[in-house]
This record gives C-alpha cells, sequence and structure tokens, in this order.
C-alpha cells in the first residue's frame, strides 16, 4: 500500500481524497495555490506545498511544479481528483515516468477515451450500442449531407477532442448541415486545437444516465449501478440521483454489463464512468466515457456503501477488486444537490466573498462534502461549487423528504447560493414524479 | 548523492544532534554544517482541529525575525530544491554581505532534475540567506534579504 499520496487538487475533492487516505492510513500532501493558502484541505494534510498563483495554470495545472512537489516530498502516488489535470494524458505518463503512481487508468485509456470519436469505435466493436452516425470523423460537407441522409434528421456535429457539452451543433435540414458544419470544424479547432468532427443522430430531449464502474488491473470489472443526471443547466449537472427512478433491475444488468463490456475494450484500469442516453424509446445509447472519479460519486457510495476514493487507492496500489458483481446491492434511494456561490436570479453570476455565516444540515441519512466554513473566503480564480449536499432515504420519496428539510436547515450567508433554486425543484411536480428529461431545467428556469 | 539520500543525512543529524557531517562515497563527497545563524528547519507536526497542519515551509524563528524597513525579500519564483551553488564542488554563487547587481544569479532551483538559475532583479546587498543548502522550497518560499 502507498506511504504518501499527493492530491493534485483542490476544495470538496481534496479534502475527499485526505479523508480516504487517512482511514486508509496513508500520509497525505497536498499542493496548492497562494489564493487556497487557508483551505480546508491545506490544514488537514499532513503535509502542504505551495506551488505558484492563483491562476490554475501556474498551480494546479502546472505539471513541472507540481511533479517537483511531488520528488519533494517523497510520494508514491497522485491522486488527479477531477476536472484539472485528472484526464490528462501526459499528466498520467509524466507520473509513471517519474515512478509515481497515477490513481487512474493508464495514459493509453485516457488518450483513446478522450478522443470521442475513437471512443465510439471501441463502444461500438465491443458490442455496446452506440447513437448511429459518422463512422469516424466526418472530412467535409459532401460526406456530412450523405451520412445525414442516412441517419435522418435531426443531426447532431460534435468535435472529436470535445466533450462536457462543448463544440456541437445541430441541424435540422440540409442548408443549415452545410453551414453547421463549418462553423463547428472552425470552433472546434479554436476551442480544442483538432478541427475534427463527427456526426450522429440528434437525440431530442434524452435523459442522461451513467453508469458506475471499477476495473482493477487484473481484468476484474465490477458495475455499481447507475445514476441520473438529466437536470442540468446548460450541460453542467446540478442534481443527480441513484438509482434512475426510470431504471428497472432488468435495465440496470442489460446497462452494466454493456458498459462492463465497453471498459475491458478500452482496457480500462481504476474508476470510470460511462455516460449513456436514454431516448423516448428506452432506448439507450453510448454517448461518453469520463476516465475520472465523478463529482457526484457520492450517490453511488451511499446507496452501494462502497467508498469509491478508498476503490481507486486500493486499485492504483495493485490489489484485485474485493467485492463481486453479487456483492453489488442498490440500497435505498440517494440524491446530490451541487450547492454553488451563484445567483440563481441573476443569470447564475458566480459570487465569490466570504462566507460570513454558516449552518449545514445534519441528522439521518444527511451527508455534506464540503471544503467552507464560516469565515472562509471564496476565491474567484475557480469553479463555483462550494459544497455537496447529499441524502440518502429508504425510498426516493423519503429521499425527497429528507432534502426539502434540509435545504431548509442549510444556511450561508454573505455570498449568493444555488439553495433556492433547490427548494423550488425539489417541491416541483415533475421533479417528484421523476418526468423530467434534459430538457427539464431550461423549462423550469423560464 | 541524491535528493533522497541528502535528506537521509539532515533527518540524522537532527536525531543525532550533530552539528556537522562529512560522508564520502566512491566519487561522491557531501558535507554538511549546521550553521550559526540559522537551524535546520524542523517540520512540527501540529494535529487537532481546523489549525494549520505541518508548516513544514516556514520555521517560527524566521517569522520572529522581523525584516528591517530598508531590506527586500527575494522569494522563491517556483517549487523546487534549493542550492547554494552549481555543483557540489563549486563554491556557492552568493555569500552573506555580498554585492549583487540586477542579473546576479543568487541559487539554483532544481525542479525533476531541470536546475533553474534564479536571477536576482534588484541591486545590494545580501544581509541574510533564509534557506539551507539542498532544502526543498515551496512557491513564495523567502530565500533572501538584501539591503538596498
Amino acid at each position: 500500500m502507498f506511504n504518501k499520496i499527493l492530491v493534485a487538487n483542490r476544495g470538496e475533492i481534496a479534502l475527499r481524497i485526505i479523508r480516504a487516505c487517512r482511514e486508509l492510513d496513508i500520509k497525505t500532501v497536498v499542493v496548492y495555490s497562494t489564493a487556497d493558502e487557508h483551505s480546508l484541505p491545506v490544514r488537514f494534510a499532513d503535509e502542504a506545498i505551495c506551488i505558484g498563483k492563483p491562476s490554475p495554470t501556474d498551480s494546479y495545472l502546472n505539471i513541472p511544479a507540481i511533479m517537483s512537489a511531488a520528488e519533494i516530498m517523497d510520494v508514491d502516488a497522485i491522486h488527479p481528483g477531477y476536472g484539472f489535470l485528472a484526464e490528462n494524458p501526459h499528466f498520467a505518463e509524466i507520473c509513471g515516468s517519474c515512478n509515481i503512481k497515477f490513481i487512474g487508468p493508464s495514459p493509453e485509456s485516457i488518450r483513446l477515451l478522450g478522443d470521442k470519436s475513437a471512443a465510439k469505435d471501441t463502444m461500438r466493436s465491443a458490442g455496446v450500442p452506440v447513437i448511429p452516425g459518422s463512422e469516424g470523423v466526418v472530412e467535409n460537407e459532401k460526406e456530412a449531407l450523405k451520412i445525414a441522409k442516412k441517419i435522418g434528421y435531426p443531426v447532431i456535429i460534435k468535435a472529436s477532442y470535445g466533450g462536457g457539452g462543448r463544440g456541437m451543433r445541430v441541424a435540422h435540414n440540409d442548408i443549415s448541415l452545410v453551414s453547421s458544419f463549418m462553423t463547428a470544424k472552425t470552433e472546434a479547432e479554436a476551442a480544442f486545437k483538432h478541427g475534427d468532427v463527427y456526426m450522429e443522430k440528434f437525440i431530442e430531449n434524452p435523459r442522461h444516465i451513467e453508469v458506475q464502474l471499477l476495473g482493477d488491473d487484473h481484468g476484474n470489472y465490477l458495475y455499481l449501478g447507475e445514476r441520473d443526471c438529466s437536470i442540468q443547466r446548460r450541460h453542467q449537472k446540478l442534481l443527480e440521483e441513484a438509482p434512475s427512478p426510470i431504471v428497472t433491475p432488468e435495465m440496470r444488468k442489460y446497462l452494466g454489463e454493456a458498459a462492463v463490456k465497453g471498459a475491458r475494450a478500452a482496457k480500462y484500469v481504476n474508476a470510470g464512468t460511462i455516460e449513456f442516453l436514454l431516448d423516448k424509446n428506452n432506448d439507450f445509447y453510448f454517448m461518453e466515457m469520463n476516465t475520472r472519479i465523478q463529482v457526484e460519486h457520492p450517490v453511488t457510495e451511499m446507496v452501494t456503501d462502497i467508498d469509491l476514493i478508498k476503490e481507486q487507492i486500493r486499485i492504483a496500489a495493485g490489489e484485485k477488486l474485493r467485492y463481486k458483481q453479487e456483492d453489488i446491492v442498490i440500497n435505498g434511494a440517494s440524491i446530490e444537490c451541487r450547492i454553488n456561490a451563484e445567483d440563481p436570479d441573476n443569470n447564475f453570476m458566480p459570487c465569490a466573498g466570504e462566507i460570513v455565516a454558516c449552518n449545514f444540515p445534519g441528522g439521518f441519512g444527511v451527508r455534506i462534502d464540503t471544503h467552507v466554513y464560516q469565515g472562509y473566503k471564496i476565491p474567484p480564480f475557480y469553479d463555483s461549487m462550494i459544497a455537496k449536499l447529499i441524502v440518502h432515504g429508504k425510498t426516493r420519496d423519503e429521499a425527497i423528504s429528507i432534502l426539502k428539510r434540509t435545504l431548509e436547515e442549510f444556511v450561508i450567508e454573505g455570498v449568493k447560493t444555488t439553495i433556492p433554486l433547490f427548494k423550488r425543484i425539489v417541491r416541483d411536480k415533475t421533479f417528484i414524479e421523476s418526468k423530467f428529461d434534459t430538457s427539464y431545467m431550461e423549462k423550469f428556469l423560464k | 548523492m541524491d535528493i533522497k539520500e541528502l535528506k537521509k543525512l539532515i533527518k540524522l543529524m537532527k536525531e543525532n544532534e550533530l552539528t556537522e557531517i562529512s560522508v564520502k562515497a566512491g566519487d561522491s563527497y557531501v558535507s554538511l554544517k549546521k550553521g550559526v545563524a540559522g537551524n535546520i528547519v524542523s517540520m512540527p507536526h501540529v494535529v487537532g482541529a481546523p489549525q494549520s497542519s505541518s508548516q513544514i515551509f516556514s520555521s517560527d524563528e524566521k517569522d520572529k525575525m522581523k525584516r528591517p524597513a530598508n531590506v527586500i525579500e527575494i522569494t522563491a519564483p517556483m517549487v523546487g530544491t534549493f542550492y547554494r551553488a552549481p555543483s557540489p564542488d563549486s563554491d556557492p554563487y552568493v555569500e552573506v554581505g555580498q554585492t549583487i547587481q540586477n542579473g546576479t544569479v543568487l541559487c539554483i532551483l532544481e525542479a525533476m532534475k531541470l536546475m533553474n538559475e534564479v536571477k536576482s532583479e534588484i541591486s545590494g546587498r545580501i544581509v541574510s540567506i533564509l534557506v539551507e543548502n539542498a532544502e526543498p522550497v515551496e512557491f513564495g518560499q523567502p530565500l533572501f534579504w538584501v539591503e538596498k
């Protein structure tokens, strides 16, 4: 097992990793920018080392600084968290060449699955259902028109190196296709440095269902059920739940086994998530694979009773998965709200500033993953998520009632937060009846 | 001799309260001396409720020394290992009392086997060197006090 792990991240996920390490008796080092000097992860880690100025380029994305810190502090492994360098194959490679274990998949897997159209090809060959579309990159408008004729409108043009909802354009007919195609290529080149685009049938208002996977270095795989992340604003998830209210045990098995097939084909090791789109006919299609631990991992932990971060560390240390698929049982229902320091009444404008008063909810079935505290000054340089409110009940209705209760108890003063928005969602009939899809938030906010 | 071995020697010195240690191994030779002006920075481990954990990179002694008004602090522009000289056999780049100019190389900060020269951007006289040779430093850590 590792002696010392460097946490190459900040905020709530850095704290999450430190906690798992503590429980495994592993020493922790956290790297931080000058803006995070007074953050909780810096205070709780066994050791902390300042690596640069606030801007992510100078700090959390600064590979030489992070590797230098790793060397000085004599660490055996690095946990990249999510975001920042978590899905950077170059960083994973450098860790390997410095003999420091990157807690995550291999650089090759990250690279393969980061290329969205190559990922799709791998999944298709493995027998995982994929969205009908181009087989690989679409070179020109002529090809685009041919493919659109084959799969039918509407179609979506996506950047091969995009993801997270960026670099996509929808076309409903031949004329808009030609202009959208050229624009999409130009945008992709500018945003991702690769102008490669591919095409797919556009699925209107799908549900977003993702499957949590674990794979070890010995060829063993597990699926830990799904999460429903359909409640999104501008492709950013706001609320997630496990299990999905509309997935039956048969669908769960089918999805899980398909996801494992895909992970195996990609030779994937460690924790990962395969995202599927569910259309109005209840057909599932592979969308993308996220080669990292995700923000919403806690809801899976609550219903399966498995600590995913500890499993990541164990897998990276070479251990075999300690569960068989039949050991994985989904208990009850869990819902997570991402509390952001944003003003929901002012176009979700981010609010940096001091948290002058703060009361976290508590009680049975409540978990808060946060790095903030009373007196904490939210720095303006990073994303606006300040806490994750996670509840767990025996049924989805019970989870919703706990959520209602905790949102009332949750007090944050000094900055605007999205708590009022969640209070409204939790009382909305469409949410309670699980009749939502990815278009829900847009309609709700009108 | 690499950083791991140097760290082991420093640890040995601390544990046995030595003021000086010299080691010759094959072609390598290292001599470590506990200076008069500074100490080998101890690494306090503070356990408890959300107070600062390990303040490895700021020693209490340094905080207590008040920086005089006409003295400028030169801080580490990056994280790395601090070396006073370009190689173990060479003379240090600068000594206390030395006059420096804009562009004078003050030290090396080593990161991932790359030696980065740290150059002064000011001129003046070095009144204090705040870290020991081969000590790890973090970004922003005070290295030199220079009197204008």
